[in-house]
């Protein structure tokens, strides 16, 4: 069964939809790249994925439920990381953990295994009662990342998480990615690093103007434009202007 | 040079709509009124105890030290922008202009205060000293030179030493400036050009290692944020600041609080609302301040009726602003994809506004020990706030 199911996902912020008939599916295990211009509809993708926005038509499901069937259960299959950190100020970095562990219903003990495994991953041992306030992008970056982490859910949905991130950031997010896809989590990633997207996915959408406009493997992908042996920034430079020239 | 004083000009301009566009709030509110009454009570009893003082008094020292210690806090006011440090760069040595109309504008902002201060000093002087009312106004003269040298000195020292050491120099200028008022009071006016000579060479070597450094942009920018933060945050008192965020402080002194939301799922909101409300500024001390009104009308008013209305407007100010403060959301964060019962958030913020409440209960009620009806305003605050928060409406229900 598909872990993540977008059918027919029409939506947006007012009645213009931003994002129209979108369909697609993540299996179990899978790290597929959601790839598209700015404003190509990746964030307001997601933003309908974990439920801020409601698709004015069709419907999503994560593990085969809807947000409305069963809310918690919902919210609890995945994590996010947005594109841009959100703290909270008045909470040390202990506490961010503390936090999520107690609102994914994590035992104590569990928390703190899980928290400084996390810790000592992403080289934060020595901040933990600092504020966000000290932080600079790549460790608020870094707050998000294990936060969500943290929760071990069946699937992530980590929106352009490179940016900001120092190498060795990189390299340990691709890492944890790596091994909980290993252990059978999926993720769904948006990204402008084409070359990573290229190197770590299984699979590519590529979003342009609110539309899928291929979905697949690299291979899948350059059977489909014509161009075998093109690399994604290849496929994705073509996909421009064709859609330029119709 | 045409474009830097038009820089400045606008800026200037801005500055004085913006501080209008607050201070407006501040004067029509209920500050006022208080000023009003504390300002003619200070009077009443100053020119009261002017009649009895003896002329031993040593009133040089006091005056010296008053304004000595106000003259010290000269900040420069720059008006600089963080964007200066990349927009401003390629001017950088025509700059000289733009600082010398900012001095100016420090000096002339900030010499009413001393000039007040030495004004009011000025009968307690008669009284005391033997000074003719020329060499009183010769002291108001040099008051003003001095504080013209505090400006420059501050800017100069702050300029070459990037913001470091800002404390030494202060203490520096204290001194100086005691002594030099000091003995113009007592009549060693030798003295007095002999300080002012030290101040002026003091001045000099700052202003030499000026002349080879880069401007400190970072320091000069985070001082005008800070004041201008301050400004808002006593314009918040009166008036809803829109772009003020509160400030952070751990309290850690509070920290047992947190054991009233021990580790559980069902804990999550009131974990994040107790950190909020304790560790934000506006929130604490908004309780802060109206416990603490409450408390001293209870301790020092004898009429029962004012108590108990007092107490009761108070706790629903605490009640309301609390809950409107803590509940209502516009901004996204992370609690609101928690997978928690949504109601979850306002059963926190109630768990929390009872906690608060009943300790301004608790207050009250030791303020009012010794009144026949002392458990009256403490029952009165705890039934007003649990009647408030039932009966308003939850702000993120349209």
């Amino acid at each position: 069964m598909a872990v993540l199911e977008l059918i027919n996902v029409t939506g947006g912020y007012t009645r213009k939809p931003v994002i129209r008939d979108l369909n697609f599916t993540i299996g179990q295990g899978e790290l597929v790249g959601l790839i598209g211009l700015n404003g190509a509809g990746k964030s307001t993708t997601i933003k309908h994925i974990i439920g801020t926005l409601i698709p004015q038509q069709g419907e999503i499901k994560i593990n085969g439920i809807t947000l409305k069937e069963d809310i918690d259960n919902y919210r609890s299959s995945f994590s996010y990381i947005p594109e841009t950190p959100v703290l909270y100020d008045e909470l040390t970095l202990k506490e961010h953990l503390e936090l999520t562990g107690m609102a994914y219903g994590l035992d104590e003990k569990t928390m703190k295994e899980r928290a400084s495994r996390l810790l000592s991953e992403f080289r934060m041992e020595k901040r933990l009662n600092w504020f966000p306030s000290h932080f600079s992008k790549g460790m608020r970056q870094k707050v998000m990342i294990m936060c969500a982490f943290l929760v071990n859910p069946h699937l992530y949905i980590i929106d352009e998480p490179f940016v900001g991130l120092d190498p060795l950031g990189i390299q340990s997010l691709l890492d944890q990615m790596d091994e909980k896809k290993r252990e059978g989590a999926s993720v769904l990633m948006s990204t402008h690093i084409l070359s990573t997207a290229e190197k770590h996915c299984d699979r590519i959408i590529l979003l342009h103007d609110g539309r899928v406009r291929a979905q697949g493997t690299m291979n899948d992908l350059r059977r489909a434009f014509n161009m075998p042996n093109a690399t994604l920034d290849d496929l994705y430079i073509a996909m421009t202007k064709e859609q330029d020239n119709e | 040079m045409n474009s830097l004083s038009q820089i400045w000009s606008k800026r200037f301009t801005h500055y004085l709509t913006e501080v209008q566009k607050y201070m407006r709030f501040v004067f029509t509110g209920h500050l006022a009124i208080v000023l009003v009454f504390v300002f003619g009570a200070v009077g009443y009893n100053y020119s009261e105890w002017l009649k009895v003082v003896e002329s031993s008094f040593p009133a040089e020292w006091l005056v010296a030290v008053i304004i000595g210690a106000i003259l010290a806090f000269s900040r420069p006011i720059t008006l600089l922008k963080e964007p200066d440090q990349v927009y401003l760069l390629p001017l950088e040595t025509k700059m000289d202009y733009y600082f010398k109309k900012a001095l100016q504008w420090t000096f002339f902002s900030q010499i009413g205060l001393v000039a007040v201060a030495y004004i009011v000093g000025i009968p307690l002087l008669n009284e005391v000293t033997e000074l003719s009312s020329g060499q009183i106004w010769l002291g108001l003269g040099i008051v003003a030179v001095l504080k013209y040298l505090n400006v420059q000195i501050e800017f100069n020292f702050r300029y070459a030493l990037r913001g470091k050491w800002v404390l030494i120099d202060r203490l520096i200028r204290i001194v100086l400036s005691i002594l030099a008022i000091q003995t113009a009071l007592t009549e060693n006016l030798l003295f007095t050009v002999i300080y002012l000579v030290i101040f002026i060479v003091y001045n000099l070597i700052w202003k030499k290692s000026v002349n080879d450094q880069p401007i400190p942009y970072e320091h000069f920018v985070k001082l005008e944020q800070n004041r201008m933060m301050a400004f808002y945050r006593f314009a918040n008192y009166f008036t809803d600041v829109p772009h003020l965020r509160g400030a952070i402080r751990r309290r850690a002194w509070l920290n047992f609080m947190y054991s009233l939301v021990p580790y559980t799922k069902t804990n999550t909101q009131g974990y994040l609302v107790f950190h909020t409300f304790i560790r934000t500024d506006d929130h604490f001390y908004l309780w802060v301040r109206l416990t603490a009104i409450s408390a001293l009308i209870a301790a020092f008013v004898n009429l029962p009726v004012v108590i108990l209305i007092v107490a009761a407007a108070l706790s629903f100010a605490t009640t309301i602003q609390l809950k409107y403060a803590l509940l209502s959301s516009k901004e996204f964060r992370m609690d609101m994809l928690f997978p928690v019962d949504p109601s979850l958030r306002t059963k926190a913020v109630h768990k929390l506004i009872r906690t608060f409440v009943f300790l301004q209960a608790i207050i009250v009620l030791i303020c009012s020990i010794g009144d026949s009806l002392f458990y009256l305003p403490p029952l009165l605050i705890l039934i007003v706030s649990e009647l408030t928060f039932y009966l308003s409406k939850n702000p993120n229900n349209r």
